[in-house]
């Protein structure tokens, strides 16, 4: 039909705008619950298609569907006008359909390069041809632009450095639809920029983008259509042209919030902890005050120091120098113990690796900082256990059938609620949140900032860290800036504007990627 | 107790519950089977035989499933076991009141798990590696210690213990009650059982909600060599002997035991009723082979497919489950 700038890009030959993937009332109960409703969706070919929506959504449960992760309950995939029963994941890949998950999920221990072939590499007589795919893979990198080594092991380079290789890798496999999922969350801008330029690219090679985002400014920067989902059901289609961020936020949750950042002002009381000149791997001569009743915002790119510092503070880590002061006495941290039994509490940033036992009961979560609070001579008392997990999930809605059910079950959203919620029960005066929205719909982070306002009331000190500036920005009463592990400049509530803050955080030209860790 | 939770309630009792029985019904349907198909399975002296068979591998069980929920492996129990009848013999034949022996032989056994637990945290060693190198050095230790022979016990009251019954229970089997029902309500219904399992699962997240993470692995590592020496006890109560060599592969069998008993290797999932349930699966397996005459060959690949059968059958119904 309509012949493009794409005869230049002869992989893969697809005509925009016609249906390349059609949904047709598809749909996925789980034992209790209806995860996916019958959908009934166009994707056209070249287009980028955003899909939004609450955690639990049914958005994870989509892609899995559509990867071949999981088998459908019924309705059908028409792909390219036949139906296509993707089974299985090899299937959904030899069609042309590909995912880059949020986490990235490749091996850490092989070589960019490696990766970038894994299960498709380049053998002659059964020997790799490893000095040929490292050839290859630095090409397919450069060619893309990102300025990334393909000999060095994966584990060597950031998270977001990672996202990207994860990305390219899927680019080179003669993809025809590709979808990735929440890419950004652990991105730096910059290299959240080198994805869009991917991604525009390989839409204007009439490959179908899905993109799943939290963060609505990407979704206007770069979708011609959006999908809202809401409890399992597709609420609405839209062009992008023809909406805004109003209307996609009350589709998704079916309410208007006339305000996201909920922020409680309160005069701030006596100081909780004050750091002096506190040094330690990844972070030095930091010092700092937190008063009751005060958001104390840590912004910066992520390995600017600020989660080093927290977990320093909190005694995970060894300081190497300066001084901690509780309640304006000096105190050793040594372990997380000291740290607790002082009265300060933290939600690590990776709810995975530090947060969550995954495989074990949503009660057992919540309790695991109070078991010796509810037990009585060595046994625990049962219906304390009940009662407190109970409460929890009711205080903080979280959406789980019963307190037996396993962590790993439940929407980030609510696992996020859950690392927040133990520490509810056990009470603190320090709550350390290290990104505590990350992943997270925009209803549950309304009900995380509420509880922020909750916390203060009750004479609490709060530390937030946050890669998100509109967060720590609305929210933070006293704003650090932090830099390759210096505190640079300090604002207060409202008192910079973003770009000055933007500015501090990033510095001279931001390092060479690749470069440094 | 609010509304919402009686109804909860109810799936994960049922689920649980359930899952026992399957193991539980296994174990009937082999015992009917044997009793129809065999004239002396039934009878008491048979029944007595298989509890004292069973009792001292369930008994290894409890304590391996310990270290097996917080993701570790005991590899050293049935060295530890035939080191202990050394110990309890020599100390018997010195003179030493007989439960002067066995105390100080369980400490024997404590103090081999506190070098487990002293290897895995302060030496960062791999579980299989520290309790392996103690699985070798062990068997040698005791065979340095008798000059490679065995010593004879020279108490006739100790070994009594293990041929007598109660009420027409062995005495072995009132052992595993003896251990059982303290090792169920730690399990089950004590913060340190709590932790036990939230370090198998995620020992960093444990860690930062304020759970000693060392000293939950110093734990799990003691009560398994401590319930490894009291089967030693046992086991020298009934042979009668100190050898260092006794009791060679049991540790594989306890291991068999807690897998068939639902624990996961990978951490985290575990009881103490399976693995009791599951020593006893493979010790009526291995009586009532004996009896049907099958070749003690045989036996071996039967006990190993049983292993894979089983297995796979609690991995299909736990997906199908969840």
């Amino acid at each position: 039909m309509t012949s493009t700038a794409q005869d230049l890009h002869p992989a893969p030959v697809l005509e925009p705008g016609r249906t390349i993937l059609e949904l047709r009332g598809l749909e996925k109960k789980y034992p209790g619950t209806h995860a996916l409703k019958p959908v009934t969706l166009a994707f056209k070919s070249g287009e980028i298609h955003a899909i939004v929506g609450e955690n639990g959504a049914g958005k994870s449960t989509l892609i899995k569907l559509l990867t071949g992760v999981m088998p459908r309950t019924s309705g059908d995939v028409i792909w390219e006008g036949k139906p296509a029963p993707l089974a299985t994941p090899h299937e959904a890949m030899a069609l042309g359909i590909n995912a880059v998950h949020q986490e990235v999920v490749l091996c850490r221990h092989l070589t960019v390069a490696a990766n970038m072939f894994l299960g498709e590499e380049n053998s002659r007589f059964g020997i790799l041809q490893q000095r040929a795919m490292v050839k290859e893979a630095q090409k397919i990198i450069d060619d893309l632009g990102f300025d990334l080594p393909a000999h060095v092991m994966l584990g060597d380079l950031t998270i977001g450095q990672q996202q990207l290789i994860a990305a390219a890798r899927a680019t080179v496999r003669g993809t025809k639809f590709l979808i990735f999922d929440e890419p950004t969350a652990y991105l730096t801008r910059k290299e959240a920029d080198q994805l869009f330029t991917l991604i525009r690219r390989l839409k204007s090679e009439g490959v179908t983008i899905i993109y799943i985002s939290h963060r609505m400014e990407e979704v206007f920067e770069l979708a011609d259509r959006v999908s809202v989902l809401r409890d399992g059901t597709l609420v609405g289609t839209r062009n992008i042209a023809e909406t805004n961020d109003a209307e996609l936020v009350k589709l998704m949750i079916n309410r208007s919030i006339e305000q996201v950042y909920h922020k409680e002002h309160f005069t701030p009381g006596s100081v909780i902890v004050e750091t002096r000149n506190l040094s330690g791997k990844g972070f030095e001569n930091v010092s700092m005050t937190v008063r009751a009743g005060e958001i104390v915002g840590l912004y910066g790119l992520i390995g600017a120091g600020r989660s080093e510092f927290v977990t320093t503070l909190y005694g995970r880590h060894r300081k190497s120098a300066g001084q901690i002061l509780w309640e304006g006495k000096p105190v050793q941290v040594n372990s997380e113990h000291d740290a607790i039994k002082l009265g300060m509490a933290l939600a690590p940033e990776s709810r995975r690796d530090q947060g969550l036992c995954l495989n074990l009961p949503v009660g057992l979560n919540l309790n695991l900082p109070i078991y010796k609070r509810i037990s009585k001579n060595m046994l625990i008392s049962g219906a304390q256990e009940k009662t407190q997990a109970d409460r929890q999930i009711a205080d903080l809605r979280i959406k789980t059938p019963t307190r037996n059910a396993l962590a790993s079950s439940l929407s980030g959203g609510n696992q996020q609620k859950i690392v927040i919620g133990k520490w509810l029960a056990h009470g603190a005066k320090l709550f350390i949140f290290d990104e505590p929205t990350v992943g997270v719909d925009v209803g549950t982070k309304a009900e995380i900032y509420r509880l922020f306002g909750a916390l203060l009331s009750k004479g609490a000190g709060i530390i937030l860290i946050s890669s998100y500036l509109p967060e720590v920005y609305e929210l933070a009463d006293t704003l650090h800036v932090f830099r390759r592990g210096k505190l640079v400049a300090t604002h207060g509530f409202r008192t910079a504007d973003h770009e000055e803050i933007l500015t501090q955080a990033l510095a001279e030209k931001q390092e060479k990627l690749g470069g440094k860790i | 107790m609010s509304t919402e939770a009686i109804p909860a309630e109810k799936p994960k009792r049922n689920y649980n519950a359930l899952f026992g029985l399957t193991l539980l019904a296994l174990l009937v349907l082999l015992w009917v089977i044997l009793s129809l198909s065999t004239s002396s399975f039934a009878s008491a002296n048979n029944i007595s035989n298989l509890l004292r068979q069973g009792s001292m591998i369930a008994i290894l069980a409890v304590g391996q499933t310990f270290v097996i929920i917080t993701g570790g492996i005991d590899l050293s129990v049935g060295a530890v076991v035939g080191f202990a009848t050394v110990i309890a013999a020599m100390l018997i034949n010195a003179g030493i009141p007989v439960f002067l022996a066995i105390a100080i032989t369980l400490l024997v056994g404590v103090a081999i798990g506190l070098f487990h637990g002293f290897g895995i945290v302060k030496m960062g060693l791999p579980p299989f590696i520290i309790t392996l190198a103690t699985l070798t050095s062990l068997r040698g230790i005791g065979l340095l210690m008798t000059n490679g022979n065995s010593i004879s016990i020279n108490n006739d009251a100790f070994q009594e213990f293990s041929r007598n019954s109660i009420l027409g229970v062995p005495n072995l089997f009132w052992m595993v009650i003896l251990v059982g029902i303290p090792a169920y309500i730690f399990l089950h219904h004590s913060r340190w059982g709590r932790y036990l399992f939230s370090v198998g699962s995620n020992a960093e997240a444990s860690r930062l909600s304020g759970v000693n993470v060392q000293r939950t692995i110093y734990m799990a590592y003691t009560l398994s060599g401590l319930c490894a020496a009291f089967v030693g006890v046992l086991l020298a109560s009934r042979i009668g002997i100190g050898n260092p060599t006794q009791a060679e592969g049991w540790e594989l069998q306890a291991i068999a035991s807690s897998v068939i008993g639902g624990t996961s290797l990978f951490g985290a999932v575990g009881s103490v009723h399976g693995p009791l349930l599951g020593a006893f699966i493979l010790a009526t397996i291995n009586n009532g082979a004996n009896l049907l005459n099958v070749n003690a060959f045989w036996q071996r690949i039967i006990t190993g497919v049983l292993i894979i059968v089983i297995v796979y059958f609690d991995g299909l119904r736990r997906r199908g489950g969840k």
